[in-house]
């Protein structure tokens, strides 16, 4: 039921997506012609609309399965999917590709790629140092956070060197769906899709991983490298998106939260879905409002998502406490 | 059967169980020892939980030749306490296992008291409420040895006469079960047998009538331990040195 309502949010949030922009459109129609844009080959507003409509339903997806298997494995409500440092050794690489001459291939190539690495490589650090210190949960954290405050720190030499770029560093970081080819979406969608599959497959790893590492065992698995397995999903998913649209916060922390709250249970088999269309929805329906609210000028999704998110869950934490007391 | 062969565990440099053999029957069995004497790294050793040197075997079978998707049927381990992310139900626990025997897990909810907890937060709950879905849980499957960890150290005395009954019971059945607590009231009042660790190693293992015995018990827990029968009903209290 509850998944039924949040499947209508999202086609609701897809559609407007759709209709607002620069100029206020018929959805329907926008979709028409986006598909007849893709399939001819031909580029136009409403292929331009369709493809990031796309692209906020897949990354709002991602981030929220990025952010439920970190919550999980970590054991930590306050997980999200850059927990682990990638962000932050993506925002290193992304520093260091401007001091490359500034070219398209730079732009839409070198980039994105570098970002991608970037955060692999943070994480991959992450968890050469958790598993030296026991790959427990708070391990994990620990050395996530190390990572990210040293890849943040270092990338602020550069930044201050060169500091005529710093503006496009900011916007980077910034995170948004803008720029978008249909390219990115389909790869993402491609990740999501083999990761989702895998969560679903692992349900009960997952619902003994949010318990006890002793329910891992009980399992006959290792919790140790199951973490392994399931961070490393959440770990490219979120360089994924972090390379493609920079980085896009709350989504990933918040999603798993709604999703908990509103069923009143914890358990993987209705989170996983849950979690992934309360993301899609969520980004799709900020993105919107980033488009018109300081109409006719666009701000980063990422500003919006949490000035609306952020009350929202408190809103939702605040209220179910007071209806769980009666 | 149970058979346990010079098993040791270390963790990292330090050597919490240094080489314990024993063997054991169909029987309800108190594992006690002071706090650290390693009666958890025990148990979950013979439950494959942690690496071990030594031998395990179940019923003649070596404990590292079974798969370990299987390991359930043969042994469980129910543990005193777990750290879950906030937001997981009582419910979500006990359906967490899918060994679990449903029509089993439906009569320990009813008989631990648990079904009024299901829709509850774990960090809701109180710990004695926490230990009974633990139980409920564990004993749910039908693993040939049960070794249970604290289950009476927050239960309420009815329930811990309630979980005692229980354990009793499964052991009449057939099965090996091993109790780790140090309520030597009512633990005693139920087991066949006592093993007692010591600095990680057996000190005592013993029938019940041998087991307790006052000079070994003080010696066990560095108090003077006296054994009390009222209405034969066995308390073993330590004794405070006279002061002055």
């Amino acid at each position: 039921m509850v998944l039924l309502i949040a499947l209508l949010i999202l086609a609701l949030s897809f559609m407007a997506q759709l209709a607002f922009g620069a100029v206020m459109l018929n959805p329907l129609q926008v979709l028409r012609d986006g598909l007849r844009e893709i399939f001819t080959a031909t580029t136009g507003i409403a292929r331009y609309r369709l493809e990031r409509a796309l692209a906020g339903v897949v990354v709002g997806a991602s981030l929220a399965l990025s952010g439920y298997l970190i919550q999980t494995t970590t054991r930590n409500p306050l997980g999200d999917p850059y927990l682990l440092g990638i962000s932050s050794g993506a925002l290193f690489a992304v520093v260091l590709t401007f001091a490359l001459p500034a070219s398209a291939i730079t732009l839409f190539v070198v980039r994105p790629f570098a970002a991608l690495i970037g955060g692999i490589i943070a994480y991959l650090l992450t968890l050469l140092i958790a598993s030296k210190a026991g790959m427990t949960p708070t391990s994990i954290v620990l050395s996530g956070v190390a990572v990210g405050t040293f890849f943040y720190s270092a990338s602020l030499f550069p930044q201050y060197f060169i500091l005529r770029d710093i503006h496009k560093v900011f916007a980077w970081s910034m995170g948004s769906l803008v720029v978008v080819n249909l390219n990115k979406p389909i790869a993402i969608a491609l990740v999501l899709t083999a990761c989702t599959i895998y969560s679903c497959v692992s349900r009960n790893v997952l619902n003994a991983l949010s318990i006890s590492d002793d329910f891992v065992r009980d399992l006959g698995r290792d919790p140790s490298r199951e973490r392994v397995i399931l961070t490393a999903m959440a770990a490219v998913l979120a360089s994924f998106c972090v390379a493609y649209f920079g980085v896009i916060g709350f989504v990933g922390l918040a999603s798993p939260h709604f999703a908990r709250r509103l069923l009143g249970s914890g358990d993987a088999r209705y989170i996983i879905p849950l979690s992934l269309v309360f993301g899609a929805s969520m980004l799709s329906l900020t993105d919107v409002v980033a488009k018109i609210v300081f109409y006719p000028i666009e701000v980063p999704v990422n500003v919006i998502v949490s000035l609306v998110g952020a009350p929202t869950l408190a809103a939702i934490m605040v209220g179910m406490r007071r209806h769980a007391r009666g | 059967m149970l058979g346990v062969e010079n098993l040791s565990v270390a963790y990292g440099k330090v050597n919490v169980i240094k080489g314990v053999s024993f063997e054991l029957r169909p029987s309800l069995v108190a594992l006690i020892g002071p706090n650290g004497s390693g009666k958890t790294t025990l148990l979950k050793a013979i439950a494959g939980m942690v690496p071990y040197s030594g031998e395990v075997l179940i019923d003649g079978i070596n404990l590292r030749r079974i798969r370990v998707d299987r390991r359930t049927e043969y042994v469980t381990y129910v543990p005193p306490t777990i750290s879950a992310l906030p937001d997981m139900t009582i419910g979500d626990l006990l359906l967490s296992d899918s060994s679990a025997d449903v029509a089993l897990l439906e009569r320990y909810v009813r008989i631990f008291g648990v079904e009024r907890l299901l829709f509850r937060r774990i960090w809701e709950v109180s710990s004695g409420e926490l230990e009974r879905a633990l139980l409920a849980r564990g004993l749910a499957r039908r693993s040939k040895v049960l070794l249970v960890d604290e289950p009476l150290s927050y239960t309420d005395v009815r329930y811990q006469l309630v979980v005692m009954r229980c354990l009793r019971r499964l052991a009449n059945e057939g099965r090996v079960v091993v109790v780790a607590s140090n309520q030597l009231n009512p633990l005693l009042n139920y087991v066949d047998r006592v093993l007692a660790l010591k600095d990680g190693k057996l000190f005592i293992n013993a029938p019940l009538k041998t087991g307790v015995d006052e000079d070994k018990l003080s010696e066990l827990y560095g108090v003077k331990m006296k054994v009390i029968t009222i209405d034969n009903i066995v308390d073993v209290v330590p004794v405070e040195e006279a002061r002055g």
